[in-house]
This record gives structure tokens, C-alpha cells and sequence, in this order.
């Protein structure tokens, strides 16, 4: 009884797998879609959102660039304009709205050197930031505070009042010594080439003295 | 998560062990549905055999579904997928000399090696005609080789090139085997059956 019902079951079996096979085949159609995440997992990103690494310091930045470190490159996010106004030296313009461009993407999504985002404040590099991790690019940092912080600290550094630490004052002069690399000036600094504080040399008066004519003597 | 060794859930290092053994149970099954014959391989161009035409459709279409399954739950990421690089007319040529020696022959490549194996003359030939034809491609390799680099289109699949949606490009394409199937089955019934 039993046998005879497989049997009969079985009599149609390549038509039960053919339906099936349609139904597999149909149902892919018929799946609602939906966007796919791109990139890396949403905890990696808040995790290294959160990480303070992805700053670096304008005082870190400036030793690198006058150390002639050759393991970075500085991105200035900003607008065409602004960068040529002033930019970080040896910076590379890529506006922030041009970052997916095929010839940003190349300097951005590599292993070989380490990418610096900045932007007047960190606010638009930070942006950048996000928007290049989030495709899993390595190495990405930010410039904390940006090119204001740059002036604040490394171009126009505060003179530390007297009651402040030690610390402050080296802070100082090492920032100062940076700025001066950067082409500042300072008053005190400047070799002053004043000539009209030139006091003229005295001329020398060599005495000569003549010889007094010796009256002939007699000889042999 | 997947595929695999891309994303370095097995080691790359890994590979040629993996590849051995998907090789050795590729050649067993060969040999176990009879495809080291070649009267039945040739039977797909004389109507008796359609086991070919049934076996590879079947393959193709059942781990293309299974894929794309795979893909929507989040297993496998298609993109990351090696897709092979088409060289227009070398495929084109290459598809045309391939099927001649496949009906002249009764072996594939793949086949026949499958053969040589449990012992057949008819695949020794055969594979001796192969190295014959690799020797002959070698040394005419100059003359050959603007076509064979030639026509370069890049890692394109039939999706990226006609902008279809691959959804239904997989159930037209289910739908075509079921069809095939049922056709293959009514000419074979029709073709006076060959003892082999």
C-alpha cells in the first residue's frame, strides 16, 4: 500500500523538481530589496570615531613636516579658493565635495602613507574622515582643530605668563622656533643691518718714521 | 562574511590543498555518472544522451540560485566574486574549435583526463592530440597573440554589460532548463535508442 503510494509519488518527481526549482528561481524576484550595507560594520566605525588616534596635533604636524617626514600626506578639504589663499605646505586640495573622484581616491585609499585631513576647523575634515573610513581606508587622521589651531599655536603661538609652568615656556620656544621655520619673524630675532649706527672707524695713523739722513762716513 | 579565502576566513595558503581535493571529487563524480564515455558525452549532439546538457545546466542554474540566496541573507558578498576576464573574439574562436573537437573527440579536456584514468585508449589519443595542440599554440604563439589578447572587455558578466537585473535573468534562466529539460526528453524518445 504504502510502496505503491511512493511510487506514485515518485512517477512525478521531476516535475515536483522542476516546481521547485521555479518556486527557488521565482522567490528571487520576489524578495523585497534592500540597500546592502557598503564598507566597514557600524560598530568598527563608532569605535574608531570614538578612538582620540584618529587626531593628530598641530605640534605633531609641525615636527613632522620640519623633520622632513616622508610618511604622510596632508589633504586640505577645503575649497579651491581657500587653498590657494594658505594652505599647509606641500598640501594636496581635494575639496570635500570631489573626495570620490578617481584621482582623489588614489591618494586616499592606500597603505603607504598616512592621510592627514584638514579644513579651516577639524569640522569638515572630520567629515571627510568619516565618509573614507566607513569604505574601510587605512591610516586616516585629522588635523585636531584645524588650520585655526594652526595660526593659534604654531604661526602666532601666546607667550606664556610668567606664573605658568616650565613646560609652557619650552612649549613656547619650540613653537616660536617652528614658526620661524614657517617664515615668521620675530622683533628680537631680527639681525638688525642699521647703518646708521654705524660708528665709522677711526683711520689709523701709522707713524712712519724717517730716516735722518747720517752724514757719509769715512770708509776704508 | 563570505566568499571565503578572500576575506580571510581560510588562509590563502590553503588553496592548493582546497583545489586538489575539490579536484579529486570533481573527477570521482565524472567518472561515477558515466561522463569518462565518450559515446555518452557525444550523445548531446546525436539526440540518444542528454545527461551533458541536464548535468551542467543543472549545476550552473542550482548554484547561481543558491548564490544569489546566499547574497540576500548576507553570506556572501557577490561583488567579491573572481569573475573571468572575457577576451571577446579568443572566446568566440576558441568556443568554436572547442566544440568541434568535443563532437570529433567525445571528451572534454576535463573528461578526458577523467578517462585516461580508468584506462581508455580512445582518451590517450586524445590527450596526446591536446598536448600536440598546446605544442603547435606555443610555437605560433606570436602569430596568435593579437587575438588572444585582443578584444579585451574586463571582468564583465552578461549584468554589468546589458545592465539587466540578475534576478530575473536567474529565473528566465531556470525557466530555459526546465524547457530544454522537457525537449532533450522528447527527443530522445523520438531518436531509435543506441546501445553503448
Amino acid at each position: 500500500m504504502d510502496k505503491k503510494k511512493i511510487a506514485k509519488v515518485a512517477s512525478f518527481r521531476y516535475k515536483i523538481l522542476a516546481i521547485i526549482f521555479l518556486v527557488l528561481a521565482g522567490g528571487l524576484v520576489l524578495l523585497p530589496k534592500y540597500q546592502k550595507q557598503e564598507g566597514i560594520k557600524s560598530e568598527a566605525l563608532l569605535s574608531h570615531a570614538n578612538s582620540a588616534e584618529r587626531y593628530i596635533s598641530t605640534d605633531q604636524i609641525a615636527n613632522k613636516i620640519i623633520n622632513q617626514d616622508p610618511s604622510f600626506i596632508l589633504i586640505d578639504v577645503r575649497d579651491e579658493e581657500s587653498y590657494n589663499n594658505y594652505s599647509l605646505p606641500n598640501a594636496i586640495n581635494i575639496p570635500l565635495k570631489k573626495i570620490f573622484d578617481e584621482e582623489s581616491i588614489a591618494y586616499l585609499n592606500q597603505n603607504e602613507f598616512d592621510v592627514i585631513f584638514f579644513s579651516n576647523d577639524n569640522f569638515y575634515a572630520d567629515q571627510a574622515w568619516m565618509l573614507c573610513d566607513r569604505l574601510g581606508f587605512k591610516n586616516l587622521r585629522v588635523l585636531n582643530g584645524g588650520l585655526n589651531k594652526w595660526f593659534t599655536t604654531i604661526i602666532n603661538p601666546t607667550k606664556p605668563n610668567d606664573d605658568m609652568p616650565d613646560q609652557a615656556f619650552e612649549l613656547y620656544t619650540t613653537r616660536k622656533a617652528s614658526s620661524m621655520y614657517f617664515g615668521v619673524a620675530y622683533p628680537d630675532q631680527v639681525i638688525t643691518d642699521d647703518s646708521s649706527l654705524k660708528t665709522e672707524t677711526p683711520k689709523q695713523v701709522i707713524t712712519v718714521q724717517k730716516k735722518k739722513k747720517k752724514a757719509a762716513e769715512g770708509g776704508c | 562574511m563570505g566568499p571565503l579565502i578572500p576575506n580571510g576566513m581560510i588562509p590563502i595558503e590553503w588553496d592548493s590543498i582546497i583545489a586538489i581535493f575539490i579536484g579529486i571529487v570533481f573527477g570521482f563524480v565524472l567518472e561515477s555518472s558515466g561522463f569518462s564515455s565518450s559515446r555518452k558525452l557525444a550523445g548531446v549532439f546525436y539526440g540518444y544522451d542528454f545527461a551533458v546538457l541536464k548535468v551542467f545546466f543543472t549545476a550552473a542554474a542550482v548554484s547561481v540560485i543558491g548564490l544569489y540566496y546566499m547574497d540576500y541573507l548576507g553570506y556572501l558578498d557577490i561583488n567579491q566574486l573572481y569573475v573571468h576576464p572575457t577576451y571577446l573574439w579568443g572566446a568566440i574562436i576558441g568556443g568554436i574549435i572547442m566544440g568541434i573537437g568535443f563532437v570529433a573527440g567525445g571528451f572534454c579536456p576535463g573528461t578526458s583526463l577523467c578517462a585516461v584514468a580508468i584506462g581508455k585508449l580512445d582518451a590517450w589519443v586524445y590527450v596526446a592530440g591536446i598536448m600536440i595542440g598546446v605544442f603547435l599554440f606555443s610555437e605560433l604563439y606570436p602569430f596568435f597573440e593579437p587575438i588572444y589578447n585582443g578584444y579585451f572587455l574586463g571582468n564583465v558578466t552578461l549584468i554589468d554589460s546589458f545592465g539587466w537585473n540578475p534576478y530575473w535573468v536567474i529565473f528566465i534562466f531556470s525557466m530555459i532548463a526546465i524547457v530544454a529539460f522537457a525537449i532533450s526528453d522528447i527527443v530522445r524518445k523520438k531518436i531509435k535508442s543506441v546501445f553503448y
